[in-house]
């Protein structure tokens, strides 16, 4: 096939650095912090589990069983005509696109042992985000560059629950292996290379669809719909090609002692409180993702951790691999918005209500915007030594283990 | 307990399927595999996680193994080429 001189020029300037290559992390982290910035100033900032929480809330109704939804700043409203739920459709198509583009979608199958993981690892997100509250991306990622004292907080239980379920999958890889001898394979063919593939064609097509989506939102005079569904494409996006995986950044720092991952998001996060910070200090939305913060921090983010460990991804993960072709994050995705969906039913009340929570407590308003910023860009300074102390650890035992 | 597919391609030549096992499987299982793999062995390992080309070298790498090449082998699936 033949292409002309504007189309090498635009394969070469455009499709291949995008969709060829995965991106470094740093690009990932930077473009998130980025991203999220443009998307706070637009609306508010990247959470996705309260809505997903809703729909499994709206799943119950349409059942007979009348529930509310866990989360009051997100009641049961029709998905499609759902402003935060736009972010999330948003996710899936951004990644749907790129995995085509990047010829990269497959639908992944796995056995019934790896869907029962994803289960339960669902389960425990749903428990999980209603306790924290609410998900990692939205508890810890937003809620520490809002300056909330409950971001900081969630990573007492977020490292030691995704360690837990690091464990688990060490567990089963070493049981995989342990009867596993090369002497005892028997001969055969190598599996062969398959062709190029159209892919790209059908993620141009996915493209359209979300462009006419957006479209037609605006159209309908529903622009918030359209702006959040495009932030929502970008992210999907930026996830997809950077790999950027918040369960992999907390497992990855105790199971094999290495930060880089985490130490990226951290600089992510540095980038957003400076942004946020002047934002909210100017008097924008001053109490967004200013979460209630107490015993049930710890405990929501040890149950999350594990959760989106053994599950295979967190809520913004299982959406993005969802739209990849996994299976297996298909049947989390839904486990974790039928169990956070039932919370009212389990709790009685709603999130952030009764004995359980704590009240909310912003650095910003307690300490002033400046000192409230230098408490948060400091405890990242803390967590970003840390991970050096750990991996340091790691680095020490290896020099020790060649010195015998 | 789960099991890997796997053959024998050659002398001192096998290859693993790991297609359908999420990550970080791959990057794991690798660690076992290049332990068991016999010297100067070559491990062709089939993934169709996207992050296992990224991230499974880097870990052949840090246990002094060399991988050879990282080919595409249909959309989502690659064979990563590991040198003992």
């Amino acid at each position: 096939m033949t292409t002309s001189p504007l189309g090498r020029r635009l394969l070469e300037e455009l499709y291949r650095p995008v969709f060829r290559r995965a991106w470094p992390v740093w690009v990932g982290a930077v473009a998130l912090a980025l991203a999220n910035l443009f998307m706070f100033m637009y609306a508010r900032a990247i959470g996705v589990f309260p809505q997903m929480s809703m729909w499994g809330s709206s799943l119950y109704r349409l059942a007979g069983i009348k529930v509310d939804a866990p989360f009051l700043a997100y009641p049961i409203t029709p998905v499609l005509r759902d402003t935060h739920s736009m972010i999330c459709f948003g996710i899936m198509f951004g990644a749907a696109i790129s995995a085509l583009c990047a010829e990269e979608f497959k639908l992944r199958c796995e056995d019934w042992r790896s869907y029962l993981a994803a289960l339960a690892g669902g389960v425990l997100m749903g428990f999980g985000t209603v306790l924290m509250p609410p998900c990692n991306v939205g508890g810890f990622y937003s809620a520490t560059m809002s300056l909330s004292l409950s971001g900081p907080l969630t990573v007492l239980g977020l490292l030691p629950g995704a360690y837990v379920g690091g464990l688990l999958l060490k567990y089963q890889t070493r049981g995989a292996l342990a009867e596993f001898r090369f002497e005892d394979l028997p001969a055969g063919a190598p599996v062969v290379a398959k062709g190029p593939s159209r892919q790209p064609y059908a993620g141009l097509l996915v493209a359209l669809v979300l462009a006419a989506a957006a479209a037609g939102y605006a159209l309908a005079g529903l622009r918030q719909c359209a702006g959040l569904l495009l932030f929502g494409a970008l992210f999907g996006t930026i996830f997809q090609r950077s790999r950027l995986c918040f369960t992999s950044a907390f497992r990855e720092i105790f199971i094999s002692r290495n930060g880089a991952m985490m130490k990226w998001i951290l600089l992510s996060i540095a980038i957003g409180t400076v942004g946020m910070s002047l934002l909210k200090s100017k008097g924008y939305l001053p109490m967004s993702f200013i979460l209630p913060v107490g015993v049930h921090t710890v405990v929501g983010a040890f149950v999350f951790g594990a959760g989106m460990a053994i599950a295979g991804g967190c809520g913004i993960g299982i959406l993005w691999r969802a739209a990849e072709g996994y299976t297996r994050a298909w049947v989390a995705m839904l486990a974790g918005m039928l169990t956070a969906g039932s919370w009212v039913l389990i709790y009685g009340h709603h999130v952030g209500e009764g004995w359980l929570y704590g009240a909310p407590v912003s650095l910003g308003q307690k300490f002033g915007w400046f000192w409230g910023t230098v408490l948060v860009l400091g405890f990242l300074a803390a967590f970003y030594l840390f991970i050096i102390w750990i991996e340091a650890g790691k680095h020490a035992n290896v020099q020790s283990h060649q010195g015998r | 307990m789960r099991t890997f597919k796997a053959i024998k391609v050659g002398d001192g030549h096998f290859e693993v399927d790991l297609r359908g096992w999420v990550c970080p499987f791959p990057k794991y299982a690798v660690v076992g595999l290049v332990e068991k793999l016999p010297a100067r062995g070559r491990l062709d390992l089939l993934v169709d996680c996207p992050s296992a080309p990224e991230d499974v070298p880097r870990v052949v790498e840090g246990l002094g193994s060399r991988v050879a090449g990282v080919d595409t082998l249909a959309p989502g699936e690659w064979r990563i080429a590991v040198w003992k």
